[in-house]
């Protein structure tokens, strides 16, 4: 029989919360909420490339994550480079920035099949 | 003679009126500024004591303006004077909003109430802002700006006198003016202290440590 201690039960709950916790100190968010929070600033709540920052100005355009064409030219790891390490990880502008010391790797894994699903495509190589 | 009677007495009155103007300004108290930051009912939007608490995007987004429990180390002394007198939008859009521009609703406070509230939150000072930079346009500062991190995708800048660049985050058009160089270092190199959630990355790990120390002294030049 597995006696399971008060003490034990506490650990593990503590342990859980560290867990959920990603690196920057925050709980950890859904893929939905950080999409809205991080990306969306450029790319638009909707993925269509039409955030704020999104201006006339700027020397290129955010990418439309609902293009499957698109979308279709990056592999999964592309992706996740450029969320972790920024545009230039994947020869791309700077003005992507890189949020690998902001999101969890299971964010960016979770990011990266939340764009899949809004461009509804599985990339380059599959 | 009778001209330069007058001459000396002209300059006798201005120099009384500016020691009067700077013992009045002198005067700005810290208890005074504390009492109208709560009848005003500035803590709903402010919060005026650390640590910070937010954990979730959530607890950030239900704020509705920044915090300034560490106001006296982030801001230029005078600045927070000026702008209470006259509010302009410092960030392009609404707080932390996408869909809204920022009309600049802020409420005005009197001169005397300026003065006071402003020394009051100039009194809150953080002990994490500890490294001394001096604000300098510096070439490796402005190359990480401007290319290595493009971080006017989302920061207003000046350039040629217009303003350009995205909208999310506080505009940086005259950080010299509005910002203190330590600060802004001790913002990018420990950001949890200051604001553990927040839509811009964290480059603590990204920059080193020198980049962001030149990185820190260039924001803290722009004007």
């Amino acid at each position: 029989m597995i006696k399971t201690s008060k003490k034990g039960i506490v650990t593990a709950i503590t342990l859980a919360g560290v867990l959920l916790l990603n690196v920057s100190g925050a709980m950890a968010a859904t893929a939905e909420e950080n999409y809205k929070f991080y990306c969306a600033q450029c790319h638009g709540l909707q993925g269509r490339g039409d955030g704020p920052n999104a201006l006339p100005s700027m020397p290129v355009s955010p990418r439309d994550h609902t293009s499957a064409p698109e979308m279709n030219k990056l592999t999964d790891d592309d992706i996740m480079n450029a969320i972790a390490d920024g545009g230039p990880a994947t020869s791309k502008s700077s003005l992507m920035p890189p949020f690998g010391k902001t999101l969890s790797k299971s964010e960016i894994v979770a990011l990266k099949d939340h764009l899949r699903k809004l461009c509804n495509c599985k990339g380059k190589g599959k | 003679m009778k001209g330069m009677k007058f001459l000396k007495v002209s300059v006798l009155s201005v120099f009384l009126a500016s020691a009067l103007g700077l013992a009045a300004s002198a005067q700005a108290g810290v208890a005074e500024g504390k009492k109208a930051f709560e009848t005003k009912k500035c803590a709903g939007c402010h919060q005026a004591q650390g640590p910070a608490k937010e954990k979730t995007i959530q607890d950030q987004l239900a704020k509705k303006g920044p915090e300034l429990w560490y106001a006296g180390s982030k801001f230029q002394p005078g600045f927070l004077e000026g702008w209470l007198k006259d509010p302009k939008p410092i960030r392009p859009m609404e707080y932390y909003s996408l869909t809204k521009k920022n009309t600049g609703s802020h409420q005005k406070l009197s001169a005397q109430e300026a003065a006071d509230v402003a020394a009051y939150l100039m009194s809150l000072k953080s002990a994490d802002v500890k490294v001394a930079i001096q604000p300098r346009d510096n070439p490796k500062g402005r190359a990480i700006f401007i290319k290595k991190q493009s971080c006017y995708g989302c920061h207003e800048v000046k350039v040629r006198g217009n303003a350009a660049g995205g909208v999310t985050g506080p505009s940086l058009a005259s950080a010299a003016t509005r910002l203190q160089a330590d600060w802004i270092y001790a913002y990018l190199s420990n950001p949890k202290v200051f604001k553990p959630v927040k839509d811009m990355p964290n480059y603590d790990g990204i920059l080193t440590d020198a980049e962001l120390k030149d990185l820190a002294a260039y924001v803290g030049s722009l004007n």
